[in-house]
């Protein structure tokens, strides 16, 4: 039953062998050494400063929806940044190897990377970019915001929270460790079939890819049930549906998308899985197989997956803009309409990216026409931005430049798209790097929303705004840096440059390709800038703890105490209006203080989501190298964690009204970068019961 | 928080379930599978029977996790749970019945082999 393995396999190590470590590539070598200072930088910084202890008990095992949301950013934030790098390799390559005469060097005939090394690169940053730097911090800041938003003490199931974080980081991990053990896939981030079956990809890289993802994608299925259930069950009194922020309306929607279209992926990797493990053929060419039933199953998840990401994008422009024009947000029912229509829409649209195959101008006529309107509810949405804008007091902070430039983008991805919509266009157009432009403006307007979040909802939970100046400095160069590389690359797609190529072959583009390559390297210097942006922020943070950061924001998230304390609000709040803060701001009641505090209750740490993590990157990691015996160790090892998590008895804990007093009076005590004493021995006070 | 229960095992949705019912489900759901691969593996029957039984097979094993696994029905506990199942109907019709008419349309373009050199595919 299992399928034929090229090369050798042994029960001990499985397919694993001294060879599979690229120490002899140089490039491979420098970012083993520089992986190395950096970790070995972080491990003496942790023991120097005695904080192991700290951060096993405060973060690694927290259950605290902010730090888990924080994690999630970090993981998001890091994995960008080797998402980034592997662009930088693949624009530089891209101008180095133009031309028929390009000399090479490293192994390459022309450029810096081979060709089999390029194909890895591309294949490793769309996976990234998509599923472990945009998922993730799109993630985070959900968990971060959504329960303040609705004024629940945490997420409905902070347990199985803190085990989505570690599942979506062994997913990481695993693609991260492709760097020096073996490879990764060389099939692009969609698993080009029949490339990734066994026959074509022999190695281990398209396994990384498919336990890597198949892994986070547990993470992220299980998230999306925790923030359904999270905003059906935990709003606070008064918070009826239409009094919902949007982001988190949007943050419903598209964990919809999630819950609905994740599963499909599963089961097309678990399929892919079949062929590839056990001699399956569901997507072989023959025996009964079928190639395009793989691109179908992917896009019936890809597809929906774009606007899993792009519906928070949308609530966070809609947090953004109302509070930097000292304005309701315009036009909030439609707005709420518009996000469930986009999300609606979203299910019948996927063959748009695979209209060149054939299947004829009745089916491409009908997923034309489907993606076309998916521009009705989008556009409703930017008119209610404009309008919100429209006669408001505007204040270019950074968090509102940051939206403007993601409205740019959403005009010129949106429009683009309109045009790749259209199937004549595509398929004129198809495969080239135009579309590669389009879909980066629409992935781009993430990362200007996720920065735009950031630095909005920064003071809320540390206390303190990040520098304005280098901030502003940040915003422009990235801007500059993304306006060149890709207006040039819209360019290079008009003149028939097609996407994945490692040898441009053409000299004609080398102008738009040295443009390409002054716009990467602004990035470079943004991403300097945002360094040094965090390290004059933390500098002088003194200077910029606030109680209120942004006074005209509205939501609920931002009544409760600057840096919110780990508890969240001290008292669950009545709400009364859609914009409560602005509402009771109005009347006089936004510093209201409560007459008295009661016990609130508390879920404990835990340990076994970390653990069960670090078991499914193993489980994964045996998985991809075929070491039969330590999957089934580790398999055994995740179901003996969940045998002892169904055994616990452990209720949580009691946080006593004169400890939340004492911390309303004193924040620092409170805030979630305190250390907090052991609680979870506290006795049940007897008037909780 | 508050409303935590301190035993588990008197919450509604898990007093609905039973090892025996657990069990049931589990036997039930892994015999309709492994009937469907049977039939499968013999390969002897028309294509438009296949997809019948098949389709048939994996619709009983469905209800059979619903209903036994999962103790779906319309009590107060599980209603919304039940709605929710049938909510994802519309999605399911979309998503196959689209896949189907693109998959027949491609064939009927594509696959233009003669009838000798055809094999049987799961959507001819």
């Amino acid at each position: 039953m299992q399928a034929q393995l090229p090369g050798p396999w042994s029960p001990l190590l499985g397919r694993l062998t001294l060879d599979q470590i690229p120490y002899q590539v140089p490039i491979l070598q420098w970012t083993f050494a520089g992986v190395v200072v950096i970790g070995l930088a972080v491990v003496f910084c942790v023991l120097y400063f005695r904080k192991a202890g700290y951060l096993w008990r405060e973060w690694l095992t927290t259950v605290d929806h902010k730090k888990i949301g924080v994690m999630y950013i970090v993981v998001g934030l890091v994995m960008l940044f080797r998402g980034f790098v592997d662009g930088l390799m693949m624009r530089t390559q891209q101008v180095l190897a133009n031309g028929p005469n390009a000399p090479g060097i490293m192994g390459a005939q022309h450029g810096f990377l081979p060709p089999y090394h390029f194909d890895q690169v591309y294949s490793a940053h769309g996976t990234i970019m998509i599923l472990f730097a945009a998922t993730p911090i799109l993630t985070g800041f959900q968990n971060i915001v959504v329960p303040l938003q609705i004024g629940a003490r945490d997420m409905a199931f902070p347990y199985m929270n803190a085990l989505s974080l570690w599942l979506t980081t062994a997913g990481a991990a695993l693609v991260m460790l492709s760097l020096f053990v073996g490879d990764f896939s060389a099939a692009g981030w969609v698993g080009l079939i029949p490339l990734t079956e066994l026959p074509f990809s022999p190695g281990t890289g398209v396994d990384y890819w498919m336990w890597a993802i198949q892994i986070s994608s547990v993470g992220t299925t299980l998230n999306a049930i925790n923030m359904i259930t999270t905003i059906v069950e935990m709003r606070a009194p008064g918070m009826s549906w239409f009094r919902l922020p949007v982001f988190s309306w949007t943050t419903l929607s598209s964990n919809i998308i999630a819950l609905t279209a994740f599963p499909v992926l599963g089961v097309a990797l678990a399929l892919l899985g079949a062929d590839r493990y056990l001699g399956a053929h569901f997507f072989t060419a023959g025996n009964g197989g079928n190639l395009m039933l793989y691109t179908n199953l992917f896009w019936i998840w890809g597809h929906p997956e774009v606007y899993f990401l792009i519906l928070p994008v949308f609530g966070i422009l809609s947090e953004v803009v109302p509070t930097f024009s000292e304005k309701p947000l315009f036009g909030y029912v439609t707005m709420v309409a518009a996000t469930f229509a986009i999300a609606g829409i979203s299910w019948l649209v996927w063959l748009h990216h695979f209209f060149t195959m054939g299947a004829g101008p009745d089916i491409n006529g009908f997923f034309s026409v489907a993606t076309m309107l998916v521009g009705i509810p989008t556009g409703v949405k930017v008119f209610n931005w404009a309008f919100t804008l429209y006669r408001g007091r505007i204040h270019f902070s950074v968090p509102m430049l940051w939206a403007l430039f993601g409205l740019f983008l959403l005009l010129a991805g949106g429009l683009t798209g309109m045009m790749l919509a259209l199937p004549a266009i595509n398929y004129t157009v198809h495969d080239s790097v135009f579309l590669v432009a389009h879909f980066h403006c629409m992935v781009l307007l993430v990362v200007a929303a996720a920065f735009a979040g950031v630095t909005y909802w920064f003071p809320k939970l540390f206390g303190f705004k990040l520098d304005e100046g280098w901030g502003k400095a940040f915003f422009w160069v990235f801007t500059l840096g993304t306006v060149i590389t890709f207006a040039a690359m819209f360019a290079l797609g008009f003149e028939g440059e097609t996407r994945r190529l490692d040898w441009t072959f053409d000299p004609a583009w080398k102008p738009m390709l040295i443009v390409e390559e002054f716009g990467i390297m602004l990035y470079v210097v943004s991403i300097v800038c945002f360094v040094i942006m965090l390290a004059v922020s933390i500098r002088d943070r003194a200077k910029t703890r606030l109680a209120q950061p942004w006074p005209t924001a509205r939501t609920l998230e931002w009544l409760t105490h600057t840096p919110v304390p780990f508890y969240n609000f001290a008292v669950t709040p009545q709400v009364n209006m859609r914009d409560e803060l602005a509402w009771r701001r109005e009347h006089g009641l936004d510093q209201a203080k409560p007459d008295r505090y009661e016990a609130i209750h508390m879920p404990s740490n835990s340990a076994l989501p970390v653990i069960i993590g670090a078991l499914a990157g193993v489980w994964g990691f045996a998985m991809i190298w075929r070491i039969w015996w330590l999957a089934g160790l580790s398999l055994a090892g995740i179901i003996v964690c969940v045998i002892i998590r169904s055994f616990d008895k452990n209720e949580g804990y009691y946080l006593q009204p004169e400890e939340i007093e004492a911390m309303e009076t004193n924040l620092a005590i409170g805030a979630i970068i305190a250390e907090q004493p052991d609680r979870s021995h506290s006795s049940i006070p007897a008037e909780a019961h | 928080m508050a409303g935590a229960h301190s035993d588990p095992l008197t919450h509604p949705e898990v007093a609905q379930g039973g090892v025996l019912r657990y069990i049931a489900g589990f036997i039930s759901t892994t015999a309709l599978m492994g009937a469907a691969l049977v039939v499968t593996l013999r390969h002897d029957q028309p294509y438009e029977t296949y997809l019948g039984l098949v389709g048939g097979l994996a619709l009983l094993a469905l209800v059979s996790q619903a209903v036994l696994y999962y103790g779906l029905d319309i009590s107060r506990s599980q209603i919304w749970k039940s709605v929710a199942l049938m909510l994802t109907m519309p999605l399911f019709i979309i998503t196959v019945g689209l896949t189907v008419w693109m998959f027949q349309s491609l064939d009927q373009r594509t696959m233009l082999m003669p009838q000798t050199m055809e094999q049987p595919t799961l959507l001819q």
